[in-house]
């Protein structure tokens, strides 16, 4: 099973908290490595997560809910 | 165990548009793009992102604020071979290279007899609805449409805004290709659920110039194009639990106009209401009742109506700019009131 982390994407402001904006697969997808799962941001910057194996998504957080960096937001078993 | 990839995947209409573009420029070294921020920044709309990272800034193109040097150069280049996507950052722009457009895209071909062609798209932002006042608010399509000699098209959807870019960059002529700014799926703009969708992984082309059934119905119909085609589906479903069957049409494109879908459609349902996020008069509305009027004025059971921009600028504060707005609240009034005559 592979976690996959919020970014840290603010390296002034570890405590910043950020949001999924924009989540491309449903909860129970299945998903192949590399495939475009999610669209993070903080403050106006946006970055793309990707899967980073293959297998079934559990999304962990909704989009627009805040979140702080390097916590989980989706899980693939 | 073989996995076999699958034939599409979810992507925002912004996304949609990097890959048609990135696809193309894969396929025909002669595609470039050029326009301003559409390099480092990756357009101010996520239109362009990743592209210079890709494919080096000899073929994504930053260019200085100064529109009528380079949609003159875009036309030039076009002239001579080669097939670039240029950007007018917003569309309510266009006042300052309008001649660029109009009579240089758009009548080269006509001027030389047919010999010379000029295989270009035109690029634009269109559209309100986030407090972006009165020039950079504006969708202005049937002032392109207007003016003979390039077609106008308008995605709604994901899978039609890639398709619909692969076309317009293979197309020989010059086409207006609008976006608009509601749809695209960015994080910092109000979200519609409709701007991210099913898109084919593969290249494909979406024929410029038809006009889709998104949804059927029976007792009107809603025909209109990109953002309003969210509004209107939303209205559709809405009004299920009223009894009311709405049809929508979503246009795709002003030049060429599919007159024959939408006659198709009011000749089935008898009730016709355009929906058109550009100013009321003198435009698409107007033009699209004249053309069913002229093919068959018997099909209206009931006379047509109009959800447009009223005739005057859009307003910066927010509860002015909704009431001008064709926002799904005042679809849905002119949907009830027809349907109650």
């Amino acid at each position: 099973m592979a976690e996959i982390l919020f970014p840290a994407m603010s390296e002034n402001d570890p405590e910043a908290e950020g949001v999924v904006s924009t989540w491309f697969v449903a909860d129970g997808d299945e998903v192949q490595e590399g495939d475009l799962i999610a669209e993070v941001a903080v403050d106006k910057a946006d970055m793309e997560i990707v899967a980073p194996q293959a297998g079934t998504i559990s999304i962990l957080v909704n989009e627009d809910q805040a979140v702080t960096q390097n916590s989980p937001i989706a899980s693939i078993s | 165990m073989t996995t076999t990839e699958r034939a599409t995947r979810k992507l925002t209409v912004s996304k949609a548009i990097v890959e048609a573009i990135a696809t193309e420029m894969e396929r025909d070294p002669a595609v470039f793009v050029l326009g301003e921020d559409i390099g480092k920044y990756g357009g101010v709309f996520g239109q362009t992102a990743g592209l210079l990272e890709r494919f080096g800034s000899d073929r994504i193109v930053d260019t200085p604020i100064s529109e009528t040097a380079f949609i003159g150069a875009a036309v030039g280049a076009a002239i001579e071979g080669m097939r670039p996507i240029v950007e007018l950052m917003f569309v309510d722009f266009f006042g300052v290279c309008m001649d660029q457009i109009y009579n240089h895209m758009a009548k080269i071909h006509f001027l030389s007899g047919g010999n010379v062609r000029v295989p270009l798209v035109l690029m634009t932002a269109v559209g309100g609805g986030y407090s972006d006042a009165a020039q950079h608010s504006q969708c202005l399509w049937a002032t392109f449409a207007h003016l003979p000699g390039m077609k106008v098209v308008v995605p709604s959807s994901p899978e039609d805004a890639k398709g619909m870019m692969i076309a317009a960059v293979r197309d020989d002529n010059p086409v207006v290709y609008m976006f608009h700014k509601g749809i695209m799926g960015l994080s910092w703009m109000s979200k519609t659920s409709r701007a991210l969708g099913p898109v084919p992984r593969d290249p494909y082309e979406v024929e410029l110039g038809k006009a889709k059934v998104v949804r059927p119905g029976r007792d009107v119909s809603i025909v209109t194009l990109s953002l309003s085609v969210h509004h209107a589906l939303d209205v559709a479903d809405g009004l299920v639990s009223d009894g009311i069957d709405c049809e929508v049409v979503d246009l795709r494109s002003l030049v060429p106009l599919d007159t024959e879908t939408v006659l198709e459609s009011v000749t089935k349902t008898g009730r016709l209401i355009v929906v058109d996020e550009d100013y009321e008069s003198f435009g698409l509305s107007g033009e699209i009742i004249a053309r069913i009027c002229e093919r068959d004025p018997s099909v209206f059971k009931t006379p047509p109506a109009r959800v447009c921009v009223p005739d005057g600028s859009l307003p910066y504060a927010r509860p002015l700019e909704m009431a001008v707005l064709p926002t799904p609240e005042r679809i849905r009034a002119a949907v009830v009131k027809m349907m109650r005559k």
